[in-house]
């Protein structure tokens, strides 16, 4: 759908949404809540729901820094260390490579 | 060109608004007697949140572009020649950029199942069969083979008809909320399940390493955002993209479990029966079409690309109805399934329901911003939902992923009904605006988009994912560009007749006549050259 046009309380309503939504492990959906209010919270001229929508794409900004930083650091972690940890990191894969000879 | 049209069309369709929408319809001065809302539940599917529940779930393997344009024209008051040229003029000038704007997601569905197909073994090698493709084609002898593939392709499209009609018996009941509900289960497992496959196969061709959590993580976002804005609402590029994913590996699916010569054969007895189902005066998908004009409601959101956003929302007045959504109808996503037997052992046919139906439709009176040529796809009948249900029974051998795939095919193919029919001359002009306060929108048509079925993006992909196959580039380019070509002459098509087209027997056929006759002439006339070093 196209923001562009929609009324500002729809625009507030759908941001808090998504905001909401992606607590529940969602970073993706807080990742395109701020991509895609982004403009709307920034470069827009000022409107009433402004205030709000630009609150909650900060904190969705915030909120996906976070899960990066997780996920990055994790898959970090496992990829150096999973030959090391041995059978708990076979139980872990979901997929394991296989060796070359 | 169809968007010119479409709009005006679409908008006669929209007049009868009762229909389910939710919210739009405040103020809708027009109310066709239809019978109470209630019956019909009230769902947002995908962007447009007030889409219609759509009772019909065509799966329709093939795109109908409808182009409203024509009863518009002649409404127009005291139009003559002057005004009628003119919307030739302009239904050609929009029509042009339409049809680009559709060579970009073909292409890149296209574009992902070719790619997958030659970097992915896995989906190159049929090994596991479907349950509606009891002849496998293992023998030598061509003769075999042909008629294999020939009662193959009968089963499945048997199967395809059946649940055609009973898409439609269900939708002239209203089971509305069994339709939708089969939709988002569809989707569901689409996005889900195959997706799942997908990654593992992705990652164990390049030998990644992943560990579960991660994986999990990143299929729960895939999956939830893609039933956002595949359902609910999205931006327009990421459902664009989704439908385009979902598309691609529908026709994976189709690829990898379809055996040789049933799959060609699949293709033809599809168009054919499409270009039946979508032009004959008896054809299910007509009904479809039909019904849903008479009832002013919106064909399922299903599993409808659309280039624009309707701008369900943008009408603070009345609120729209879920039109503007049509643009994406994740919807759709849903509802085909292809419950295709041919393939997959996934019982379900494909419903390609067509979800699409959102454009036209949606707005009885509200301006919709649809999108000028819309294209149904012709779907499979709601019947996939059934026979999914069947299918898992039957499919007890197979994962009960098979058995969603059905469901997701059959979701796919959808019907997009335009509502070609037109509505009062009067009511054509209002619906034109978007906006509800100014009923004349002076720039609706730059709003129109292009709406294709996703039941035709399949097949598409299909065509050219198996000829590419085959391992030679130049029969795969040889295909596309067929395509292509056919697609250009169908939406011309639709510019002249401004009526319903299905959108795959040109395309198909001008596919295979090239496929054929470029591994057949083409290739060895060009190694040949080659080979003796003649250049041309």
């Amino acid at each position: 759908m196209d923001i562009s046009k929609a009324p500002n309380p729809r625009k507030l309503e759908l941001c808090r949404k998504y905001f909401f939504a992606g607590f529940a492990f969602l970073p993706f959906v807080w990742a395109i809540n701020v991509c895609w209010f982004f403009t709307e919270a920034f470069h827009k001229p000022p409107y009433s729901e402004q205030s709000q929508i630009k609150r909650y794409v900060i904190y969705s900004a915030v909120g996906t820094l976070f899960w990066l930083i997780v996920l990055t650091a994790w898959i970090i972690i496992f990829q150096t260390n999973r030959t090391a940890w041995g059978a708990t990191a076979d139980y872990m894969s979901f997929i394991i490579p296989l060796g070359s000879a | 060109m169809a968007a010119v049209n479409l709009q005006a069309s679409c908008s006669s369709g929209l007049a009868s608004e009762d229909d389910a929408n939710v919210g739009s319809q405040i103020g809708e001065a027009e109310r066709l007697e239809r019978p109470p809302r209630r019956q019909q539940p009230r769902n947002n599917y995908g962007s447009s949140n007030q889409d219609q529940p759509d009772a019909a779930i065509l799966a329709v393997p093939n795109v109908v572009m409808r182009e409203p344009g024509g009863p518009r024209s002649s409404r127009l008051p005291g139009g003559g020649g002057g005004s009628a040229e003119m919307e030739e003029e302009q239904g050609l000038k929009y029509g042009a950029q339409h049809v680009i704007k559709l060579f970009v997601p073909v292409s890149l569905c296209m574009l992902v199942v070719v790619a997958t197909i030659n970097s992915i073994s896995f989906y190159n090698s049929t090994d596991v069969y479907l349950l509606y493709t009891p002849f496998h084609e293992q023998s030598p002898e061509p003769s075999v083979k042909f008629w294999s593939a020939l009662a193959n392709s009968l089963i499945l499209m048997s199967v395809v008809v059946v649940m055609t009609f009973l898409l439609i018996v269900l939708y002239k009941k209203r089971c509305y909320r069994i339709i939708h509900g089969w939709l988002i289960l569809s989707s569901f497992m689409l996005l889900f399940i195959f997706t799942y496959l997908y990654l593992e196969e992705l990652l164990r061709a390049y030998n990644i390493p992943m560990d579960y959590p991660t994986a999990l993580l990143i299929m729960w976002n895939f999956g939830v955002v893609g039933m956002m804005s595949i359902h609910w609402q999205g931006p327009l590029r990421l459902q664009q993209g989704y439908l385009i994913f979902v598309a691609a590996l529908m026709a994976l699916v189709f690829i990898k479990y379809l055996p040789e010569w049933t799959a060609w054969a699949v293709l033809a007895a599809i168009s054919i029966w499409d270009l039946i189902a979508v032009l004959s005066p008896r054809g299910p998908l007509r009904i479809l079409v039909e019904t849903a004009q008479e009832r002013n409601e919106q064909i399922f959101p299903a599993l409808i690309y659309s280039s624009t956003v309707v701008y369900a929302l943008v009408n603070t007045v009345t609120p729209q109805q879920s039109q503007a959504t049509a643009s994406s109808s994740p919807s759709s996503s849903n509802s085909t399934t292809t419950t295709r037997a041919t393939q997959n052992s996934l019982a379900s046919p494909e419903a390609a329901a067509t979800s699409g139906s959102r454009t036209g439709n949606s707005h009885p009176r509200q301006n919709q911003r649809d999108d000028g040529s819309v294209l149904a796809t012709e779907g499979m009948p709601l019947v996939t939902f059934k026979s999914n249900l069947r299918g898992n029974a039957e499919a007890a051998g197979f994962t009960q992923e098979w058995s969603a795939n059905l469901s997701e095919r059959v979701a796919r193919r959808q019907i997009e009904v335009q509502s070609t029919q037109s509505g009062n001359a009067q009511r054509s002009n209002e619906y034109r605006t978007v906006t509800a306060p100014d009923q004349n929108h002076p720039d609706g048509q730059e709003e129109r988009g292009i709406k294709l079925g996703l039941g035709d993006f399949i097949f598409y992909s299909v065509l050219v994912g198996k000829a590419s196959s085959y391992g030679d580039w130049t029969t795969t380019i040889a295909c596309f560009v067929a395509i292509l070509i056919g697609l250009c002459l169908t939406l011309l098509l639709l510019a002249i007749w401004r009526k319903a087209l299905p959108a795959l027997p040109i395309s198909i056929t001008f596919g295979l006549i090239f496929c054929f006759a470029t591994s057949a002439v083409v290739k060895p006339f060009m190694e040949d050259l080659s080979a003796k070093q003649v250049f041309i």
